[in-house]
């Protein structure tokens, strides 16, 4: 139904990488919310997989619809929102955004959990922390009693909180911020999942806490074979953490690379901003490069791109032509969303091979 | 500092409000306009006879002589007699009369307002912008305007007339009880005599909870609201929790907490807000007990009264500091961690 239903991360490496291998594949993600004026597509036709024990991740400004790619995949939108019927969301071979609201449930937690970005507020404040991790045990492990309470200690010291014992007994509000994190990452972890979802599970935390949890989610990764989808706004954390990253703008991926190219040759003009504006990478200059502006709000289906009008190198027809994925660089799995690729080609047979298919531009 | 150290503390505080308390209405009954003594002998006594009555209830004592027996009397729980109202009644007697009246009516327009406002508010809740939602909020702003004493009256004519108006005795219904009299609250462990005293309450004990059945209803649904978008609700259903549980467990106790000082505050209806109903629908209870002592300068009556409302209302806190404390972790505790 749309240009951009062709999956552009997957087809020059199908061969390579069964689906089999595949935790988990997003094809065409389109989330909309429908306001009283107008509808917000927040997420616009997105796709992307995880690997098996692969960390992927999502980055973008706030308001690039990262949060509501998360919420899609583990079917959190509430109406007003609304996932496009053709969006497709595959986990163990199902198309999940078919699923009911009681099969959602069947995979929530032990078929993909989440962290979310706060820790303050993601804990329930009435209860336990023993309580909550204990929940998550039974729910997912069948365990209960004395048994979960001793394995909800094991997970505690799993995740480097110290005098487990004692702190399992112990209410949210008696946890530091850090200490929380981890109580929520070992809750995620108790529901033993296949894919860990991370909203911004660091922003929320000062710089050495956010380095000890990051080094804790890599190592349960390590462990455990977990396959994390990471979503920051941070560059300097994909760096650090993604073996494959997506850069999100304004409801769609404008550029998807593994994270050496994608660092070394930034191929949008977008994704080049975004590593210019980190503080540690500029050497010269007396001010810190920032990207003007703020990101759109994506309240129509797209017809241009709609970096244009903060983009330093946009010409006349990025108003007019919405670009696709296309292949940049040397990486197969390098794709870029911009009229200025492919390279090979000058800028009129570009922006062709951008124009929809209908106006004879399509490959 | 722990839950309950924090909860006796405040248990502990109560002592000097009681004092307090009834240090003001010591004052304000006799340093205040109200001559005892003249209220006993009444307008035609003469200047001798008044002048023995006086000295015979010590009032011609000093001030503080009098505040020191007042207070020792009261803490010692020694609440006297009536000297105007029911002359030579000790006080105990009359408020064992007059006491379970006012507790029946209180006990009920409490209950129901819990057992119908709050469901319907959490439901609305649950169900924001519904069509149930908005007959739930608008009946909620609808009971909440209509004020006691207005709609204690409608009630009273309505209901004395339901023959005439609907074909339909309320009289007659199930079991026959009049409409404007005290209930008959003896023998009250077996069903009819018990029916007959909660059909007797009812109305007015509907008409003393509708602004409270309103209140709870609203705040109920913001509630409710507010703790169905909470980040710890989308976190236990990101973890798989299935959704009834969500709400029953992970919403409707945190959705309980600013509840808490809504439902006990109505609990002082009990004081109060019950004159003008006890008034209207004839139940001779302790509203109506204190409002004829206090027009008829029955100064023992009013004072020991009032001490008994002040304990009552110190009671009601202690219990609603008893509730949060149970409800929410959080309580006592003073940061850091």
């Amino acid at each position: 139904m749309s240009r951009h239903a062709r999956d552009d991360n997957v087809p020059l490496n199908a061969d390579a990488t069964s689906s089999r291998d595949l935790a988990l594949e997003v094809e065409n993600l389109r989330t909309v919310f429908h306001t009283e004026h107008e509808q917000i597509h927040a997420v616009d036709g997105i796709s992307f997989n995880i690997r098996r024990g692969e960390t992927v991740g999502l980055v973008g400004e706030s308001g690039s619809g990262k949060s509501v790619t998360a919420r899609s995949i583990l079917g959190l939108i509430e109406s007003p929102g609304e996932i496009d019927p053709a969006s497709a969301i595959r986990f163990e071979g199902d198309n999940i955004t078919e699923y009911t609201e009681s099969e959602y449930e069947s995979i929530r937690g032990d078929g993909i959990a989440m962290v979310f970005q706060d820790p303050l507020s993601t804990l329930n404040p009435v209860y336990t922390v023993g309580n909550q991790i204990k929940e998550a045990l039974s729910l997912h492990q069948d365990l209960r009693g004395t048994a979960a309470t001793e394995r909800a200690i094991e997970l505690l010291e799993e995740v480097g909180i110290p005098d487990a014992a004692r702190r399992v007994t112990e209410y949210p509000h008696q946890f530091s911020g850090g200490m929380r994190q981890r109580a929520v990452i070992a809750m995620a972890l108790a529901c033993a999942p296949e894919v860990l979802i991370c909203d911004e599970p660091t922003t929320a935390l000062d710089v050495t806490i956010q380095a000890q949890i990051i080094d804790l989610l890599m190592d349960i990764q390590a462990e455990r074979d977990l396959s994390i989808l990471f979503i920051t706004h941070d560059m300097g954390v994909i760096a650090e953490v993604a073996d494959r990253v997506n850069v999100m703008y304004a409801g769609e991926i404008v550029e998807s690379a593994p994270v050496e190219p994608l660092f070394a040759e930034p191929k949008h003009p977008y994704t080049r901003g975004l590593l210019r504006s980190i503080p540690s990478t500029q050497t010269s200059g007396d001010r810190l490069e920032t990207i003007k502006g703020e990101v759109p709000t994506p309240n129509e289906p797209a017809s241009s791109c709609r970096f244009a009008p903060r983009c330093p190198k946009s010409f006349e027809e990025c108003s007019e032509v919405a670009p696709i994925p296309t292949a940049v660089g040397d990486d197969p799995d390098h794709d870029a969303a911009c009229l200025l690729y492919p390279e090979s080609m000058t800028t009129d047979e570009a922006v062709a091979h951008h124009r929809p298919a209908d106006d004879g531009g399509e490959q | 500092m722990g839950r309950w150290e924090y909860f006796l503390k405040r248990v502990l505080l109560m002592v000097p409000i009681v004092f307090l308390g009834t240090t003001v209405t010591f004052l304000i009954l006799r340093v205040g306009p109200i001559d005892p003594a003249a209220a006993i002998i009444g307008p035609s006594g003469d200047t001798e006879a008044y002048a023995a009555i006086r000295d015979s209830l010590g009032l011609d004592q000093p001030l503080w002589i009098q505040y020191a027996e007042f207070m020792r009397d009261l803490l010692t729980l020694q609440l006297g007699e009536s000297w105007v109202v029911v002359r030579g009644q000790s006080v105990w007697e009359l408020v064992g009369v007059y006491g379970p009246r006012t507790l029946w009516l209180g006990f009920w327009s409490i209950l129901i307002p819990i057992f119908v406002g709050l469901p319907l508010g959490f439901y609305a809740g649950l169900n924001p912008n519904t069509l149930a939602d908005y007959i739930a909020s608008f009946g909620g702003i609808v009971w909440r305007a209509m004020p006691n004493f207005w709609l204690a009256v409608i009630f009273v004519s309505v209901l004395t007339q339901s023959d005439a108006l609907f074909g339909f005795s309320w009289g007659d219904w199930l079991v026959e009880t009049q409409i404007v009299t005290p209930p008959d609250l003896s023998g009250l462990w077996e069903p009819t005599q018990f029916l007959g005293a909660l059909k007797a309450i009812l109305p007015a004990a509907l008409v003393l909870g509708s602004a409270s059945m309103g209140n709870e209803m609203r705040i109920g649904r913001t509630a409710v609201l507010e703790t169905k978008n909470a980040n710890y609700v989308e976190m236990a259903k990101a973890k798989g929790v299935p959704g009834r549980l969500v709400v029953w467990k992970h919403m409707f106790r945190n959705a309980l907490i600013p509840l808490v000082p809504v439902i006990t505050g109505e609990a002082f209806l009990l004081l109060g807000g019950s004159v003008l109903v006890e008034t209207v629908f004839a139940i001779n209870g302790l509203g109506y007990l204190f409002f004829q002592a206090t027009i008829n300068g029955d100064v023992p009556l009013v004072g020991s009264l009032m001490f008994l409302f002040i304990l009552l209302s110190v009671g009601i806190n202690i219990l609603q500091d008893f509730l949060y404390t149970v409800i929410d972790p959080r309580v006592g505790y003073d940061g850091g961690a």
